[in-house]
């Protein structure tokens, strides 16, 4: 004990000038990650800052019936947001009720029933699908996907469904174009199933084999298992993953901007067209001047407010779920 | 349960009829591989009715292995296989005819690890119950209790039913783990090490239950450690290399085993 610690101080001495040195680096070391951090901050906080400042003159010019208005008139200078934000809602739920299931099924047959060989081709596929550009899903659902949409959905579905309550007006189509607000979720679901797949794919591939085994063990059929053992156990997790693809759904531009139309106008059908807080935004902003400007900034804090507050319920709603 | 005249058994895997109960399981020129390892070689091994047998052998030896053919729960993985026979009450298991969910609720299991399921402490109880039986509410109720009662969890718990089955400490888990099994009223159970990932408390009240469970069910335990091996078993099968190298009463198997290999790893000297 006493020669350890005798051979310590020795060593101690012998080295002064490294130890002054690292010290020194060290500090160095400190503020350069702590400056990294803070960058993120400032950005932020510049970022929220311009917005609100370009985005305030339109928000006092009309009060509260910015939000409530769903006038948007650039000739007249008037301008409302209602349009535009419920056209970003209905199209991240259209896109969530269908790309979920999806996603889960997906991520349930690559973690349980797919064989083997087959499992890397399809992983990588769906990676791939994450990595095509936005604007290839806008061309392409532009061009090829909202004509065949027209033909082979919209027309028949207004035929059937016209005169009928409800599903008469939520899906009839007086023009048949293709393009319109289902056609932007459709697109979207398809944008957000690859991130909502590949995420729920790897919590369940956390799941313990030995979870897995018992829920077997008692004579569960794969049905069973998943159902009732590892979507529950996943189930926080997986809201998560459907956060993150809800985000992206409500700030996707450009290829919503592509095919939904971009009418300014409150329609209780689908099947016509509308516009989203994004969509609006990268169409006038090239033209924007004036109070236009200010209102399209007002527009973008909205877009921020929206995708802040998923944020925030995402993260209460896994903490609730956790300490439960 | 003091064996006399054990030396006369015929077959490594059996023991004369006048000292053991009825044979439960038959396993009879078992081989199992994964992918192309052989990794049991020709087992034969009788387990007998409502006794403890328990398995042990260095790691690697194959006794989890034979253990997991019990319920087919290997099936689920394609590259494992299986040949031979594994005859349960007379009818092989290994076919393909065999329901496997079903075999699963006759063969309940119990693993290395607590595995809770993300449920309440009831429902924990309840679902496996639920999988093969239509039952009312209020006999439900008496079939948990009765499991709960039997796994000796039901006075720690029975303020906390609707609580989540995760919220027990490592020890309750397991024997919510066991109460799951044996409420689905099956004819065997298998332990698979069932407390290596247990605190020496929580063990001392797995093993008391072991030892009440076996009034009623046929028991099989992989267990690494030997001395529990010693104090809760009547039977033990010692396993190396994926071959059954002696079998017999426990008592015979740690006092005067006839194979060598088997009292050098019963004192220690390799495993």
């Amino acid at each position: 004990m006493v020669a350890v610690s005798q051979k310590q101080f020795m060593m101690s001495m012998d080295r002064p000038s490294r130890r002054s040195n690292q010290s020194g680096f060290d500090k160095i070391f400190r503020l350069a990650s702590l400056g990294s951090a803070l960058l993120v901050l400032i950005v932020l906080a510049g970022i929220i800052g311009s917005m609100i400042h370009g985005g305030l003159p339109a928000l006092i010019e009309f009060g509260p019936s910015f939000i409530t208005s769903s006038v948007w008139d650039v000739q007249r200078d008037q301008y409302g947001a209602l349009v535009a934000i419920i056209g970003t809602l209905t199209t991240a739920v259209i896109a969530l009720v269908i790309g979920v299931p999806i996603s889960i099924g997906i991520a349930i047959f690559l973690t349980q029933l797919c064989p083997a060989w087959l499992r890397r081709p399809v992983s990588t596929t769906i990676e791939l699908l994450a990595a095509v550009p936005s604007i290839i899903y806008g061309m392409w659902g532009l061009f090829v996907f909202a004509p065949l949409f027209a033909k082979f959905v919209q027309i028949p579905v207004s035929k059937i469904v016209e005169g009928l309550p409800v599903f008469g007006t939520i899906l009839y189509s007086r023009v048949p174009s293709g393009v319109g607000v289902l056609t932007a979720g459709i697109i979207l679901a398809i944008m957000i199933i690859p991130f909502i797949a590949s995420v729920t794919r790897d919590i369940l591939d956390q799941i313990p084999t030995i979870l897995r085994e018992s829920a077997y063990g008692i004579g569960c059929t794969t049905w069973e298992v998943v159902r009732h053992v590892l979507v529950p156990q996943a189930g926080v997790s997986i809201i998560g993953a459907v956060m993150l693809g809800l985000g992206r759904a409500l700030g996707e531009t450009m290829a919503v901007t592509f095919v939904i139309g971009n009418a300014n106008r409150l329609s209780a059908s689908l099947f016509d067209p509308g516009s989203t807080i994004a969509s609006r935004i990268a169409n006038e902003f090239n033209e924007a001047i004036g109070l236009q400007l200010n209102a399209l900034m007002a527009l973008g804090c909205i877009l921020f407010l929206v995708t802040f507050a998923v944020l925030v319920l995402a993260r209460l709603l896994v903490a609730r779920v956790k300490t439960r | 349960m003091n064996p006399v005249a054990v030396s006369a058994s015929s077959a490594i895997g059996q023991i004369p009829a006048d000292i053991a109960s009825p044979v439960r399981i038959a396993v009879k020129n078992l081989n199992f591989y994964y992918s192309d390892f052989r990794s049991l070689k020709d087992i034969s091994l009788d387990f007998h009715d409502r006794q403890v047998t328990a398995l042990i052998g260095p790691s690697g030896c194959g006794k989890s292995t034979l253990l997991r053919t019990f319920n087919r729960i290997y099936s689920l993985y394609p590259e494992q296989r299986a040949d031979g026979q594994i005859l349960l009450d007379g009818q092989n298991i290994l076919s393909n005819s065999i329901d496997v969910n079903e075999l699963r609720a006759r063969v309940g299991m119990v693993f290395q690890k607590p595995t809770p399921f993300p449920m309440s402490i009831y429902d924990n109880i309840s679902f496996g119950i639920r999988l093969y039986e239509k039952l009312g509410k209020a006999d439900l109720d008496v079939r948990v209790e009765e499991a709960l009662r039997k796994a000796a969890l039901w006075d720690e718990v029975k303020d906390k039913l609707r609580q989540s089955g995760m919220g027990l400490s490592g020890g309750q888990q397991q024997r919510l783990c066991i109460a799951r099994t044996i409420a689905q009223k099956p004819e065997v159970i298998l332990l698979d090490e069932p407390t290596s990932a247990l605190d020496p408390i929580s063990t001392g009240k797995i093993e008391e239950l072991i030892e009440q469970l076996r009034t009623e069910f046929t028991i099989v335990i992989v267990t690494h450690n030997m001395q529990q091996a010693a104090r809760i078993s009547q039977f033990t099968a010692f396993m190396y290399l994926g071959e059954l190298i002696e079998f017999g009463p426990t008592n015979k198997m740690f006092m005067t085993p006839n194979q060598k290999q088997t009292q050098d790893y019963i004192t220690g000297r390799f495993g």
